[in-house]
């Protein structure tokens, strides 16, 4: 208990607000009761089509309240639920999307792939199982405070473990399940230590309480607060799988079934950018002065981890041979990508950096998931998931080759693709903010990783197949697939319209920083 | 303004749709391949026909939509169509032509394994080269003028089996990026030059148009040169003419509809939606106008000499392109124009004649033909009308697309007048020449053979014969309707006796000289004779252009080339090597992490963990 804030009982109205989380953990409730109740010889996949729909619903909402939200231009003010720890604005609306989004093309990727996979034994769990996961992914990016996000991050990283665990007669998937807990536990001891230390400076784990104690606090605590923030960022950069912290992200999406490691690339990571964009921008833009240095000292380092996994994510992922470990990789180059908007803060030249995180958040996510609807239909038909069973595949499904490059051009960041934009976006950005040698980085690790995103390509329209069938591809997964193939030349196409929608909505003051 | 200009975007859309669903469809499905291709460019010509018919009839204001595509800062980079009298006009011809071509491709092409994959190309040219003359800025339109470059190339590169159409192929792409090149720099002096760095022609209409003085005389002089580069490599004007003969090697409809009627009057086109832009330029018009004059007459004096049915045809269309420059050079927009019309359409049907005499008797030399008419009524009189319409005789419509250039150089430049009159002669000469041979005289081996084509083929002939017999009535001496309709008015109507008997008596002369060398062989003219004299050689060899490249460019080149290479394989190369060495060493270290110990990973972390504080925070508190 701190003080200064009594408890404040959730309204009717509040209700009303919490509406798409709560619709989420009731469908939740309902699908698990229907499992047990249901009897054996009824096809679990009704139930990852009624989990489909409760996302759907749940989507709606959130976009209802959103536009609800809007309709008085820009300057909406955020609204605050419990006593200021949750907070619905347009940063949690839009992230929310997103990741609602993709949780749906997951479950409809996962809807196409569980048949032939025989190692997975609960068939219902699989689907509801990720309801929590996103319900926890929502509410780190509506948090105001310290314990709520802890307590979001905690809900989306234990499902996640079981997720990852999920098939169950595969040796790979427990190990995976095994190390993904003792490295996820490894993160959330960080990022709990971290926060103590700033609720010992500053006695307050609300976030704008923070931002208001933080100067006063520097004085005397300077050393506990970089204790504080620089154990945040490592516990943060173990989830999102920044290097050096990405070490066990190749062996967990390898034994983690397709769909959740496309679930772990995007949504996971996702929420934990949004939760590192939402706890330093909050606390650490309003410093000034001498305390400008500890800023400063803590973006540099936001900026030296992007880095690092820029260079470290494309390196080894050349010499990788099996996809989804590859594609685990390309996850870990474009965490760093998406954490330079997060890391060049802002200046009075440039300040729009939410519309380019957000931007290539959704391009990364349609790419990412794509690649991995594809890489599940071709593993799934050639029995492993080396690079070598692409092989030959513009004869074996040219359609859905051709989908692919489509990924692979998003990927390596070349016209006409959202990669393409969402990386000059931030590569504008970087270059307005005068860091040149993130520039220089960008560039060189795009650079490096054309090498390996084209292996792609290499075998599948210069190599021929060992096997010469064609690959049939699901309905559930072809919808996948096609989806995220033209919204990714969509967002290459018109970048403008989304790029303007995102700016008209957002606005730093009301929707990202949080103060009382 | 009607419903179907608002939506002339749609247009482009009808043969690029085809083209989307033959690509998809493969090469199975032959008969499907031709009733789509066909049905893509009838639909695009059916909505063009709405539009010019709207225009026609209304002559409505120029209709320009057009939509934010990119935003840069503080540019915005805006794409659309627009609609005016030219480009409705153009957009008809080149849809019609189209679709004609491909009528006849169904028979032409019947036997070719890959026909799906020809109306595929097809299609794609369509749609690039409408979307060409939709473009209402210059981005766009190098974008699409890009786009017909690469179909042009892989139409050449058709029967990419044999070595001389894949040389044509590359030849043709090399010499025409030279031209492109030339208008790429155009386009970005004007990006730089211009206010706001506006493209789309009204901007650059209103710019040049009111001489504001945004831009020096220099730099307009210099942009409208450049402009006239591109023109150059695409409308095979000298000296990047080089390419077109040898193009001949793709299959005849395509040498009908790109090298003939559409793309390589992209050139003439180009220029006249610049115009505005070459009229501040006194300098550039008189170059367009000279290097036009020189290409028609150098042309019409080689295509005397070819004995290759396709290449004289081909040296013919420089020529007459030369023609429709030295008109917009002169000034007369309407006279390159109304030239460009008439000429796609007697130039398209000689060259679809010349297809199915080919076709008929399987070699394109014209010295191993003869005594056609008698087998081939259809493709004879047809053949006639459009060699008739090229000579320049009346009433057919050459002659007044011609008169109307000469009367404007009789007006304002005697030399070019003479040059054209020239031109005229020779034209008459070498087309008598083509069609004594080929159609009079006795059967030769080749043609005892031959028959007449199909009716799928014959129709397109029918029908161009009408367009090539009638079309020039549009403008006449005493009727400027066309000229009035096409440029707004302001141009002034020439009109010469002298250009009108000129015209009529050469070509007339050139045709009964012709008769009485190839038909009566009265006079015996070197030509003839066993030992032919160096100019006839000359001639033969395109006056050694092509030689005179090799020695001047291509050798030294090569030269450069080998010397470069050796830099590449050994200076260059070891960088990249090196630079590839140590980025995979790299990458074996990173994945050396990767040894499936979870308590590595920990490790790991913590070392990075401690590396980053130390690096970043210990700065801090040193003393």
């Amino acid at each position: 208990m701190y003080e200064g804030v009594s408890f404040v009982p959730l309204t009717w109205t509040d209700m009303l607000y919490l509406a798409p989380e709560f619709l989420l953990a009731a469908v939740f409730i309902v699908l698990v009761l229907l499992d047990l109740l249901l009897p054996k010889r009824i096809t679990r996949q009704t139930i990852g089509w009624l989990t489909l729909a409760g996302i759907a619903a749940s989507l709606l909402l959130v976009l209802l309240r959103m536009l609800d939200m809007n309709e008085g231009g820009v300057s909406s003010e955020a609204i605050r639920l419990l006593a200021n720890s949750y907070r619905i604005d347009d940063f949690a609306s839009l992230l929310k999307i997103v990741f609602l989004t993709g949780t749906g093309l997951i479950v409809l990727l996962a809807l196409g792939s569980i048949r032939d996979d025989e190692a997975i034994t609960d068939r219902a769990e699989y689907y509801y199982m990720l309801l929590p996961a996103l319900i926890g992914a929502m509410m780190m990016t509506s948090s105001g405070n310290l314990v709520t996000l802890y307590i979001g991050l905690e809900l989306l990283s234990l499902t996640s473990y079981v997720l990852v665990g999920m098939r169950r007669k595969s040796g790979l998937s427990a190990e995976a399940a095994f190390k993904y807990v003792v490295t996820g536990g490894i993160s959330s001891a960080m990022i709990l230590f971290g926060m103590s230390y700033l609720y010992g400076i500053t006695g307050s784990v609300d976030l704008g309480s923070i931002a208001a104690a933080l100067p006063d606090a520097l004085v005397d605590f300077k050393a506990l607060a970089y204790v504080g923030f620089f154990f945040m960022i490592a516990g943060f950069g173990i989830k999102i799988a920044a290097a050096p912290f990405h070490a066990w992200a190749p062996d967990v999406y390898q034994g983690a079934p397709t769909p959740i490691s496309a679930f772990l690339a995007v949504i996971a990571k996702g929420a934990a950018l949004a939760a590192v964009f939402r706890i330093f921008y909050s606390t650490l833009l309003m410093l000034q002065d001498e305390n400008a240095i500890v800023s400063k000292d803590i973006w540099l380092a936001l900026l030296v981890l992007a880095a690092a996994a820029m260079l470290v994510g494309a390196t080894a992922a050349l010499r990788q041979k099996n996809t989804k470990r590859l594609l685990a990789l390309s996850g870990v180059a474009n965490a760093g990508y998406m954490l330079v908007p997060i890391g060049i803060s802002l200046s009075v030249v440039h300040s729009s950096n939410f519309s380019e995180f957000i931007y290539y958040l959704i391009a990364y996510l349609f790419m990412t998931i794509g690649a991995f609807a594809v890489v599940s239909t071709v593993s799934r038909s050639s029995g492993n998931e080396e690079l070598k069973s692409f092989a030959g595949m513009y004869y074996r499904a040219p359609w859905t080759a051709a989908a692919m490059v489509v990924f692979v051009l998003s990927l390596s960041g070349l016209p006409v693709s959202g990669g393409f934009f969402g990386k000059l976006f931030i590569l504008l950005g970087a270059a307005n903010a005068k860091a040149y040698w993130l520039v220089g980085v960008i560039v060189l690790s795009s650079v490096i990783s054309y090498y390996f995103y084209f292996g792609f390509v290499r075998q599948m329209f210069m190599r021929s197949g060992s096997e010469q069938g064609e690959i049939r591809v699901k309905a559930e997964t072809g919808i996948v697939i096609w989806a995220c193939a033209a919204a990714t030349l969509a967002l290459g196409l018109f970048p403008g319209p989304v790029m303007e929608w995102i700016n008209a909505i957002f606005s730093l003051q009301s929707d990202l920083m949080i103060n009382n | 303004m009607d419903k179907w200009t608002q939506t002339a975007w749609l247009i482009p859309l009808f043969p690029l749709t085809a083209f989307l669903i033959l690509t998809a469809l493969g090469r199975s499905y032959r008969r499907a391949g031709v009733i789509i291709g066909s049905l893509g460019s009838l639909g695009a010509f059916a909505y063009s026909l709405f539009i010019l018919v709207d225009r026609l009839a209304n002559s409505p204001l120029d209709y320009n939509k057009s939509f934010e595509w990119l935003a840069i800062g503080s540019y915005s980079l805006r794409i659309g169509f627009e609609i005016t009298n030219l480009t409705s006009l153009m957009l008809s011809v080149v849809a019609f032509i189209s679709f004609l071509v491909q009528l006849y491709s169904a028979g032409y092409m019947k036997n070719d394994e890959r026909i799906t994959v020809f109306y595929g190309y097809v299609s794609l040219f369509t749609f690039s080269m409408l979307g060409l003359v939709l473009s209402d800025n210059l981005l766009s339109l190098y974008i699409f003028w890009e786009l017909v470059g690469v179909c042009s190339f892989l139409l050449i590169g058709f029967w990419f089996t044999l070595p001389k159409a894949r040389a044509a192929a590359k030849k043709a792409f090399i010499v025409t990026r030279i031209g492109d090149v030339g208008l790429l720099l155009a386009i970005l002096l004007l990006f730089w030059y211009m206010p706001e760095h506006a493209l789309d022609f009204t901007t650059i209409q209103s710019v040049f148009d009111g001489q504001s003085g945004a831009i020096t005389n220099g730099i307009t002089t210099l942009i409208a040169l450049l402009i006239f580069v591109g023109a150059i490599g695409k409308s095979g004007q000298f000296p990047l003419h080089v390419w077109l003969p040898d193009a001949m090697e793709g299959p005849t409809p395509i040498s009908a509809l790109i090298h003939a009627a559409t793309m390589v009057a992209a050139g003439v086109f180009l220029i006249a939606r610049t115009f505005d832009i070459f009229q501040d330029s006194a300098a550039a018009m008189e170059t367009i106008a000279y290097v036009g004059g020189f290409t028609a007459i150098f042309a019409a004096t080689v295509a005397l000499a070819q004995n290759d049915l396709k290449r004289i045809l081909a040296y013919s269309t420089v020529s007459q392109l030369g023609y429709m420059m030295m008109a917009l050079g002169l000034g007369s927009l309407t006279g390159g124009i109304f030239h460009l019309i008439t000429h796609a359409f007697f130039k398209a049907l000689l060259f679809l004649g010349a297809g199915s005499v080919i076709h008929a008797v399987h070699t394109q030399n014209i010295n191993e033909m003869g005594g056609l008419s008698s087998k081939m009524r259809v493709t004879t009189w047809t053949f006639a009308i459009g060699a008739l319409a090229l000579s320049g005789i009346p009433p057919f419509s050459g002659f007044w697309s011609k008169d109307v250039i000469l009367a404007v150089a009789w007006d304002t430049n005697p030399l070019l007048f003479v040059i054209g009159l020239a031109t005229a002669f020779i034209t008459a000469l070498y087309m008598s020449r083509l069609f004594i041979l080929v159609f009079r005289g006795r059967p030769s081996a080749a043609s005892a053979g031959a028959n007449e084509s199909p009716a799928v083929m014959t129709l397109p002939l029918i029908v161009l014969a009408v367009f090539a017999a009638a079309s020039g009535f549009i403008e006449t001496p005493w009727n400027g309707w066309f000229g009035k309709w096409l440029t707004d008015g302001p141009e002034e109507v020439h009109a010469s006796g002298v250009a009108i008997v000129g015209s009529v008596a050469v070509g007339l002369l050139g045709l009964y000289i012709g008769w009485l060398v190839y038909g009566k062989k009265r006079l015996s003219l070197a030509a003839r004779q066993e030992k032919k004299p160096w100019f006839v050689n000359m001639l033969e060899r395109g006056w050694y252009i092509d030689e005179l490249y090799i020695a001047l460019f291509v050798k030294p080149l090569k030269l450069l080339s080998s010397m470069l290479l050796a830099f590449d394989t050994h200076v260059v190369g070891g960088v990249v090597r090196f630079a590839g060495a140590a980025v995979s060493t790299a990458g074996r270290t990173a994945a050396r992490l990767q040894n499936g110990q979870a308590q590595t990973y920990g490790l790991a972390a913590i070392i990075g963990f401690v590396i980053i504080v130390v690096a970043i925070v210990g700065r801090r508190f040193l003393p």
